[in-house]
């Protein structure tokens, strides 16, 4: 590789090296460098950005300009190492153009984003290895795109007959067992269709989209300011994540200052957001295994962080407690008193549990090598979060791209390499240490102040702004567009579940079906955040 | 070995170490606690999501860890709607989900109950109107039994169900 850009000089500056034509613009406000492409060029410099500059694609979204511009923008997003800005390529389909240059064949992530972009827009990736419908199922009529902006948002559809097309594996003694969508816990709706010959498994074809509620077009339908509860309940178990990334992107949008208090208070909400979630986690992988006494225990802390939010706020899920300009729920010192009082309890508690659940001889047996997601694989699928640092997938938000009060507080990253379903119990653990860790920092250094700040002014249409945050899932990404009258435009909502469910058809390979259930739960994603 | 007793016999029974719920339950129809007297002692559950943002599942279980233990009731989930008494339906029916939510409920045995969990479930909530959402969950099968919230705490839909298993002269 003698072509390879040495890695002092910034990203910018190797582009610049290749790509001579291109000129970046900076778009105010988000970390981020913007190349405009034709769609010629695009295959090539996506491929650059991706091998050569290991860009990671965190985001392929669609914007319909109309009534605006006759047009819609295709937009890429690239994430590269800790604290180096974005890369945003942005190509232009004109007027009546359907057809764009699909990116699949050299970057695997951008599979299910393409199928998306299929679906919600009509807009046909040419190239594209496989262009079966991913969220209308088989009974939505022909030709009916719900994010064109032609679409009502209250259009009612009509059933028509159809049938889904799943890949299929023959030969002697192989045979497919359907699961879904209705489950037997009490689980979301998915439906898993395996292949298999005797016990292990040879494919696993996951297909989602049965919560599909048109988010993304009722975010259309909201005012900026409000948009907030919608962002709450997109996946609840994320609500502060979700409603925390909005925020940030319509702050930019704004050019809201949000006062340091309200920042802290933000990073609190979001690490006992990562708290009981994470309890509740690893509970539930060892129920997984029958291990029901971990549980029990796991189970009784999970509860006892949600009924401190409870008492905290008045939501088991702190829901209403974010908003656009800060925070509307203060926490006053005796409270905080009390919160690390009572973490501190249950990090004693929780190392007194993970004595006894680390050392059980056959969880590890049952964990140990259970669902292995190499980290060539993760890397190939942009695989974020809990199931990307398992992996050796060395990347968080908090400490790559610091936001509300991460730039003061310093994150120590769990990381293992293994990719199995203990590699990712070990992380989960780590992490409630770590979050408890933090809170003790916030409870120290919290500044006093207001903890928000009004809006004074409106957002000038067509302005649009990207947000990350680090829920406990992984990394969300918010891309908010104002429109008039302090509407949205448009709003791209990623839930690190969408990037991380198509990496499980691969971790499940070679491992038995009895074994789904727990790795399926190792991994924990979000069927809602995935359906949207 | 001795190390998990001695973190039980700390632990002690945590069971019912929850803040009463302030709500009162919405008022049960004669009708349906009448058709729920075979239930009485034991009631079998099965949960259907049919759009939900997950939280009001994430209430469902929290009913079964031990500081709610609804076992205690002799409420039990169970796998398949084929076993089941009562079906707990939550969020605001999507298209994608509308037609496996009527064959689950063709599919449970008669005398049964239908619980629509909270508020996406009773009035679709805040994706009313959508393109991709048909429900509420009424318009495509009776409800019986309402429990309104966003979530709602499983203390209160512990409340319900036993208002519904109660005893009346």
């Amino acid at each position: 590789m003698t072509d390879s850009p040495s890695p002092e000089r910034s990203i910018e500056q190797q582009i610049q090296t290749v790509f001579p034509s291109l000129i970046p613009d900076y778009p105010s406000g988000t970390a981020l460098a913007r190349y405009r492409t034709d769609t010629h060029q695009l295959p090539e410099l996506v491929r650059f950005l991706h091998e050569k500059m290991r860009g990671r694609l965190a985001l392929l979204f669609a914007v319909d300009c109309r009534p605006l511009e006759k047009k819609c923008e295709l937009q890429y997003l690239f994430a590269f190492k800790s604290r180096q800005p974005f890369v945003l390529v942005t190509t232009e389909l004109i007027g009546e153009e359907r057809l764009f240059t699909s990116i699949t064949p050299s970057i695997h992530a951008a599979q299910w984003y393409e199928r998306e972009i299929r679906d919600l827009f009509g807009l046909i990736p040419q190239g594209h290895p496989d262009l079966r419908r991913l969220v209308r199922h088989e009974h939505w009529p022909k030709g009916t795109h719900p994010l064109q902006k032609d679409f009502s948002w209250n259009h009612v559809l009509e059933r028509q007959q159809g049938e889904y097309r799943f890949s299929h594996i023959e030969g002697e003694g192989v045979f497919e067992v359907p699961v879904g969508p209705i489950h037997a816990g009490i689980i979301e709706p998915g439906h898993f269709r395996f292949s298999v010959a005797g016990e292990p498994i040879m494919q696993l074809e996951v297909r989602h989209f049965w919560k599909h509620r048109g988010v993304e077009k009722l975010f259309e339908q909201l005012p900026l300011i409000d948009a907030v509860l919608l962002a709450e309940r997109v996946s609840g178990d994320t609500t502060i994540g979700h409603s925390l990334a909005y925020c940030q992107a319509v702050e930019t949008l704004l050019h809201l200052n949000v006062p340091r208090r309200a920042k802290y208070l933000r990073s609190l909400f979001l690490e006992l957001e990562r708290l009981y979630n994470h309890l509740g986690d690893i509970g539930a992988m060892c129920n997984d295994t029958a291990y029901a006494l971990a549980h029990a225990h796991c189970g009784r802390m999970k509860e006892q962080v949600m009924q401190l939010n409870d008492r905290l706020v008045g939501s088991r899920f702190l829901r209403g407690v974010m908003q656009v300009g800060g925070v509307s729920w203060d926490v006053d010192r005796s409270q905080l008193r009390n919160i690390v009082q009572e973490l501190n309890g249950i990090q004693k508690d929780f190392s007194e549990v993970g004595a006894i659940i680390f050392v059980n001889a056959s969880l590890t047996d049952r964990l140990e090598t259970t669902g292995v997601l190499t980290e060539r694989i993760a890397w190939d699928h942009a695989v974020t979060g809990v199931v990307g640092r398992a992996s050796g997938m060395d990347q968080d938000v908090r400490r790559d791209r610091p936001f509300a009060a991460y730039d003061e507080l310093p994150v120590n990253v769990a990381l293992y390499r293994y990719g199995d379903a203990r590699a990712r119990l070990r992380v989960r653990g780590d992490e409630i240490h770590e979050s408890i860790r933090l809170i003790r920092e916030i409870q120290a250094r919290i500044p006093d102040g207001p903890i928000a700040v009004k809006p004074d002014r409106s957002a000038t249409p067509g302005a649009w702004a990207i947000a990350a945050v680090e829920g406990w899932r992984g990394e969300i990404l918010y891309f908010v567009m104002a429109g008039t009258d302090g509407r949205i435009r448009r709003c791209k909502v990623r839930d690190p579940s969408f990037a991380n469910w198509p990496a499980i058809q691969w971790a499940v390979l070679g491992n038995i079906i009895p074994d789904f259930p727990l790795i399926n739960k190792s991994f924990n994603l979000s069927y809602a955040g995935n359906d949207l | 070995m001795f190390r998990i007793i001695k973190k039980s016999l700390k632990t002690g029974v945590v069971t019912g170490q929850y803040p009463e719920s302030e709500r009162p339950s919405e008022p049960i129809n004669p009708a349906v606690t009448k058709r729920a007297k075979p239930f009485r002692r034991s009631l079998a559950i099965r949960e259907v999501d049919t759009g939900s943002c997950n939280a009001c599942e994430m209430e469902m279980n929290a009913l079964l860890n031990p500081v709610y233990d609804a076992e205690r009731f002799g409420i039990h989930i169970v796998a398949s709607p084929r076993h089941a008494d009562a079906l707990v339906v939550t969020g605001p029916v999507t298209v994608n989900m509308e037609r496996a939510m009527k064959d689950v409920h063709k599919q449970t045995p008669d005398p049964k109950i239908v619980i629509a969990l909270g508020d996406c479930a009773i009035n679709c909530g805040i994706f009313k109107g959508s393109y991709a959402v048909t429900g509420p969950v009424e318009r495509h099968i009776p409800v019986d039994v309402r429990i309104p919230g966003c979530p709602p705490r499983p203390a209160e839909i512990l409340e319900a169900l036993s208002e519904l298993r109660k005893e009346r002269p």
